[in-house]
């Protein structure tokens, strides 16, 4: 056989071979896993290129090669989700860099930082000032992760004792102009629906760019012609306003009859109205 | 404005408010939300209920302003 033939089989033999390995080993980020599974990623790599290229003259024995970098991880990956001791040799242990507002300047030289290159991981997390870390933390993957003092965090609205609506992720239904099936089902519309809703907003869907249904039930699009203004939906905000008009209403019944059973009729109802406006507030205006 | 119709007015403001919260009640994808819009939908069932009987008493006191 010709050799670039040879180096052509080779090439598309091992492209699909090594693609399938990788897919097997995982989903984890390159470049967000330890450093040794940036040394066997590397090793693979090396190998396959050297058998391409027929350096490696031995395909046989090269592949053993490759296949040993390829399964010692995939089994290290299998026994660290059985043992936390295994989990620990191979991934190595998290280290504690700030513990309670207090640097810990032993495993800073442990992990040979210096408080230069550590004020700076802490500018990446956006904390700029080191007094207002509690705690900190270097992953094992070189990644440094920050719990900020309580009173530096940012409000959310369980401080502030709000209530909030629940919410579910929003499903993306209109694609490129192209409606897309199984995120609309999902969310229990039908072609239907979307059509009556394009309707009212005057839209064709060869206009739509993206589509999305958010967890109320309402859709918001994004148009190929950025000249065309969008009406925002409001009708939360409306019919938040009509309950209260109501309310208002039954209230001003209640002072203008002179039928004192009237009176605490309307009375009772506007108190009613009032319950339910304070428990619908969190879904309609937030 | 007689204060019949002003009464049929809220009335049937609150009618198309109500249809508002059903469709909410059914559009969700929330549990949790759902339920609070299917028993606001039926609290204002109630409300409606007594201001309709309200309106009839109403209309039986003041004949003269019947359907306006």
């Amino acid at each position: 056989m010709q050799e670039w033939l040879i180096v052509l089989l080779r090439a598309i033999g091992l492209y699909i071979l090594v693609f399938a390995f990788i897919r097997i080993i995982g989903k984890k980020h390159p470049a967000k896993t330890t450093p040794f599974s940036f040394v066997n990623y590397t090793v693979i790599a090396v190998i396959t290129a050297l058998l391409i290229l027929g350096i490696f003259p031995n395909l046989a024995i090269g592949s053993l090669a490759l296949s040993v970098w390829v399964a010692l991880p995939i089994l290290g990956d299998f026994l660290a989700t059985r043992s936390k001791a295994i989990h620990d040799v191979l991934h190595g242990r998290e280290t504690v860099l700030i513990k309670q507002g207090k640097i810990m300047e032993e495993n800073l030289q442990q992990v040979r930082l210096t408080g230069e290159e550590l004020l700076a991981d802490l500018r990446q997390k956006n904390v700029f000032n080191l007094a207002d870390v509690e705690f900190a933390m270097l992953e094992t993957t070189g990644e440094l992760t920050v719990l900020l003092k309580s009173d530096k965090k940012p409000i959310t609205p369980y401080d502030l004792q709000w209530d909030v609506a629940p919410q579910t992720e929003p499903q993306t239904v209109v694609l490129d102009g192209n409606i897309l099936h199984d995120p609309l089902t999902e969310m229990g519309l039908t072609h239907n629906w979307l059509n009556i809703q394009l309707e009212t907003a005057g839209l064709s869907l060869d206009n739509i760019f993206i589509g999305q249904v958010d967890s109320n039930g309402e859709l918001y699009f994004d148009l190929f012609d950025d000249s065309v203004q969008m009406p925002q939906a409001n009708v939360r905000e409306l019919l938040y306003a009509n309950l209260e008009k109501a309310q208002a209403d039954f209230m001003k019944y209640s002072y203008e009859t002179q039928d004192s059973e009237a009176k605490s009729i309307y009375y009772r109802n506007a108190e009613r109205l009032d319950s339910l406006i304070k428990k619908l507030q969190p879904y309609l205006l937030r | 404005m007689t204060v019949g119709s002003q009464v049929k007015q809220t009335l049937a403001s609150l009618k198309g408010t109500q249809a508002t919260l059903r469709i909410y009640a059914e559009q969700s994808q929330h549990e949790q939300t759902r339920v609070l819009f299917h028993e606001a939908v039926e609290a204002v069932d109630e409300i409606l209920g007594e201001l309709e009987d309200r309106l009839r008493t109403l209309e039986f006191s003041e004949p003269q302003y019947k359907g306006n």
